[in-house]
C-alpha cells in the first residue's frame, strides 16, 4: 500500500471551472445580515439565530445523543457566535464558520466530561435502552443499539485525533452530505484542495483506527 | 493507495457504480481492501446524523434563553482563558506560586541586608534590660536602654555606641 500522501495531486475533474469555485461571501444577502450584526443590530443576531437554530441544534444532537446537552451547548455556541462576530472575515459562509463553533463546542464538552463515560451513559434513546434491557437484536435487522453506541464513541475518538479543519470537512461531506463542489463554496477552497485534504482525512483516520484496535 | 484511485477516491466511495478508476479497482486487491476500510469508515461517519425522527427544533423561546446566557457571560475576556481552559488554569496557579517564592526570597534577603546590625544584635543572648553592642576585639560597652520600643531608635542607639568605642580606642 502506497502511504505517501504528502505528495498527493489530483487533476482537475471536469475542465478548469469546477476546480476553482469560488463564492464570493463578502457581497451576499448573508454577509449583509453579518454587517447589521456586526453594527449592533439586535433584530439581525435574532434573524441569525432563528435561521440556524434547528441546523446547530441537530448537529449537536447527532454527536451527543442528549436533547438537553443539545439545548445547552446550543445556547452556548449562539453566544459564541455573539461576542465572534465582530471578528468573522467572510473567508468561508457563515454556515461553515457556525459549523466550526458547533462542532468545537461539542469536542470541548466531551473533554470535559470524559469522553468514554459520557457516550455510553447519555447516548441512550429510550428506545435503545428499552432493545439493551432485552438484550434483542434491532428490531429492524440493523446494527444492535450496543454496537451502534460503541460505534459512535469510536469515531468520536477517531475524530479527535485529526485537525480541526480536517474534522469539520470530512463532518461536512458525510454527516452534513454535502458535494465537494458544496464544500469548495462553502469554504473557498479549490475543488483539488477539498478532494486532497478528504483524502488526507481519510487515511489518517484509517491510521488512527489501526492505532487504537492495536492499543486494544 | 495507487494514483489511479486516489485521483477518483470521492467518486468511487460515493457510488458502487462504474466510475472512472474502476477497471484497477477490479485488478488491485490492495486499493479494494482500503476502498472497503474507508467504506466502512464512511459509515461509522454517518452514525453522527441526527435521525430523521429529531425534532431538531429547540423547546419555544430559545432566543430569548440565549440573549440571558449573553448577558450573563458578558463579552469574552483576556482572563476567560486563564479561567476556564485547564493549562490556563495551570499556568496561572504556577505563576502564583512563583511570584509568591520570589516575593517571600526578596523580603527575606532585603531584611538581611538593610540591617545586619540589629540581625548580630538578634544573634546575642540578651541581658535583662540591657543590650551587648560592641564587636569581640573591641572593648565591650553596654549600654543601658530606657526604651526599646522603637527599633530605629535601638540602631540609632547601636551606632553611637560603635562610634564611642572607636574614639575610646
Amino acid at each position: 500500500m502506497d502511504g505517501s500522501i504528502g505528495i498527493l495531486s489530483f487533476p482537475s475533474v471536469g475542465g478548469g471551472t469546477r476546480a476553482r469555485t469560488r463564492v464570493d461571501h463578502k457581497n451576499s444577502e448573508e454577509a449583509a445580515l453579518i454587517r447589521r450584526v456586526q453594527a449592533r443590530d439586535e433584530m439581525a443576531f435574532r434573524e441569525i439565530v432563528e435561521r440556524y437554530q434547528s441546523k446547530v441544534f441537530s448537529i449537536i444532537y447527532g454527536i451527543l445523543r442528549n436533547r438537553n446537552d443539545a439545548e445547552d451547548i446550543a445556547q452556548q455556541v449562539f453566544a459564541k457566535v455573539y461576542f465572534s462576530l465582530k471578528n468573522f472575515d467572510f473567508r468561508s459562509s457563515l454556515l461553515t464558520w457556525i459549523y466550526k463553533i458547533t462542532v468545537n463546542e461539542c469536542y470541548d464538552y466531551l473533554r470535559k466530561k470524559r469522553v468514554r463515560k459520557l457516550v455510553y451513559e447519555s447516548d441512550f434513546s429510550q428506545e435503545d435502552a428499552q432493545r439493551m434491557e432485552s438484550s434483542e437484536p434491532a428490531v429492524d435487522g440493523s446494527v444492535p443499539a450496543d454496537t451502534r453506541l460503541a460505534q459512535r464513541d469510536l469515531i468520536l475518538k477517531l475524530l479527535s485525533k485529526v485537525s480541526e479543519e480536517e474534522r469539520n470537512l470530512i463532518l461536512l461531506k458525510e454527516v452534513e452530505g454535502h458535494s465537494v463542489e458544496e464544500l469548495a463554496g462553502m469554504t473557498g477552497l479549490n475543488e483539488n484542495t477539498i478532494k486532497v485534504k478528504l483524502f488526507r482525512t481519510r487515511q489518517k483516520l484509517l491510521k488512527a483506527a489501526g492505532r487504537l484496535t492495536r492499543v486494544r | 493507495m495507487h494514483r489511479e484511485i486516489r485521483h477518483h477516491i470521492e467518486d468511487v466511495l460515493a457510488s458502487s457504480k462504474s466510475v472512472p478508476g474502476s477497471e484497477h479497482l477490479a485488478q488491485c486487491e490492495e486499493c479494494r481492501i482500503e476502498i472497503q476500510r474507508m467504506r466502512e469508515q464512511t459509515a461509522l461517519l454517518r452514525e453522527l446524523r441526527a435521525p430523521e425522527s429529531f425534532a431538531s427544533e429547540p423547546r419555544p423561546g430559545f432566543y430569548a434563553r440565549v440573549m440571558e446566557r449573553i448577558e450573563a457571560e458578558g463579552p469574552i475576556s483576556i482572563w476567560n482563558l486563564f479561567i476556564e481552559s485547564a493549562f490556563g488554569r495551570r499556568i496561572a496557579v504556577a505563576s502564583l506560586a512563583l511570584a509568591l517564592l520570589v516575593g517571600v526570597y526578596l523580603v527575606t534577603s532585603e531584611r538581611s541586608a538593610q540591617d545586619p546590625m540589629v540581625a548580630a544584635q538578634e544573634a546575642q543572648p540578651e541581658i535583662s534590660g540591657q543590650q551587648l553592642v560592641a564587636g569581640e576585639d573591641a572593648p565591650a560597652r553596654v549600654i543601658t536602654q530606657m526604651d526599646q520600643s522603637s527599633a530605629g531608635e535601638s540602631s540609632e542607639d547601636a551606632v553611637l555606641a560603635n562610634l564611642v568605642t572607636y574614639r575610646d580606642q
